[in-house]
């Protein structure tokens, strides 16, 4: 087995989908978590002067959704074939741009100001995109690609499980997004996992 | 025996070249690697890119699967999403996205570390008034592009071939180039490279590649 080790800050952010693809697959990694003040004397060593970085036997490789995918491909949740893997990144970017998107909107201080952009983020990306999943979901079985959970859908759960606890309604109508959430979720490997996981922040 | 007359070969070399469509603006944008990456692999496919904002869009948008473009479409059949996925889509199938596993997620980290340049550099890019997109730019440069090209020079120059992966072209090299190549770049950007030669000299090696050229000779001049 390979020996990886994720470095990240102790907090969901970019790192959780990474880890969660490890935890659901059931390979076994280093979780290594520091704290915003340790931050200044690790950047250097970083690729790109940015976490996550997946360290594999020496190597590095930094941004998320590279690291997620290289990790999914290597233990059977990327899809089959070059065109449902092409799929499966086309959904897990969908989830990106949530994050991306969402960002501005989660650092408005001005509570206001974040009405107006949390309006916009939902009308304009949220609303819309969450229903193409919904209606991929609902046409596939399930899943959003082929016949199993790829890392698109562990990307689904990671975003939603986060979204969830600022925003409870926020699949309350989409329930083949929420039977999704709730079948990820249900996976021994991931029950155990936030059993143990730092709280949310 | 019977040897297949000329046609025929013809025939069965069309069916085994994919249709591809790819739906974007008359701009470059999120279009333009996906373009490079299909021209520089000598792959034919149809550049639909007039579609008017007021006319065409509302009605072709029904069609997209995120009502957003880039899309690629593969034989009339299936579309494909998400400007970074279309571009490494085409760049596995044509032999531009790394040798093996370690290589293709390489490839991928470099094109990530583009869309986050890309991203930062929208407002600036689309910004009217000549002297705040002079600033913009400058910030940009200042605060996000020179600290990663200090980078990027560093894993070019300990990657040794003058590649960003492996030992020959990617995606990722294109990427880099159709970013310091934007119109934009080319206004303002006289000194971004000043302090990455290795970088500019792989830039400049992505354009003189003979497909890429051509294409470039004859490609719309659009403000983005």
């Amino acid at each position: 087995m390979p020996q990886y080790k994720l470095h990240y800050f102790n907090l969901h952010g970019m790192g959780e989908l990474p880890r969660m693809i490890f935890h659901y697959a059931g390979v076994p990694f280093e979780d290594v978590r520091f704290e915003p003040s340790e931050w200044p004397q690790l950047k250097a060593n970083m690729p790109f002067g940015q976490v996550p970085v997946l360290e594999l036997d020496g190597k590095l490789l930094s941004q998320s959704y590279a690291i997620a995918r290289y990790i999914a491909r290597q233990h059977g949740l990327a899809g089959q074939g070059d065109w449902e893997q092409a799929q499966v990144d086309m959904y897990a970017d969908c989830i990106k741009d949530f994050m991306i998107n969402g960002r501005p909107v989660h650092d408005e201080q001005d509570p206001e100001k974040q009405k107006v952009l949390m309006t916009k983020f939902a009308s304009e990306k949220l609303i819309p995109h969450m229903a193409v999943l919904e209606a991929q979901l609902a046409k596939n079985g399930g899943v959003l690609v082929g016949k199993g959970v790829t890392w698109a859908d562990i990307a689904c759960y990671a975003f939603f499980n986060h979204a969830t606890v600022k925003h409870p309604d926020i699949l309350k109508d989409s329930p083949n997004m929420a039977a999704l959430v709730s079948q990820i979720g249900s996976n021994d490997n991931i029950k155990k996992y936030l059993e143990t996981r730092p709280a949310y922040h | 025996m019977v040897f297949p007359s000329r046609p025929v070969k013809l025939l069965r070399e069309s069916l085994k070249m994919p249709g591809y469509k790819l739906y974007y603006f008359d701009v470059r944008g999120r279009g333009e690697l996906c373009r490079l990456i299909l021209h520089c692999a000598g792959v034919p496919f149809e550049d639909f890119r007039d579609i008017d904002y007021f006319k065409d869009w509302p009605t072709i948008k029904t069609r997209m699967p995120f009502g957003q473009v880039p899309v690629l479409e593969v034989d009339g059949v299936k579309m494909l999403a998400q400007s970074m996925t279309i571009a490494r889509y085409l760049a596995r199938r044509h032999g531009l996205a790394g040798q093996n596993d370690w290589e293709q997620s390489q490839a991928d980290m470099y094109c990530d570390c583009v869309y986050d340049l890309h991203n930062a550099t929208v407002d600036a890019t689309w910004e009217e008034d000549p002297v705040k997109q002079k600033d913009l730019f400058n910030k940009v440069n200042q605060d996000t592009i020179q600290p990663h090209l200090e980078k990027v020079e560093q894993h070019l120059v300990k990657n040794g071939s003058g590649h960003l992966v492996g030992q020959g072209l990617t995606w990722a090299d294109i990427a880099y180039y159709a970013y310091f190549t934007t119109p934009i770049m080319t206004r303002l950007g006289g000194e971004v490279l000043t302090k990455a030669p290795h970088l500019k000299k792989l830039i400049e090696t992505v354009g003189n590649n003979p497909n890429i050229q051509k294409y470039v000779e004859t490609r719309p001049v659009t403000s983005g």
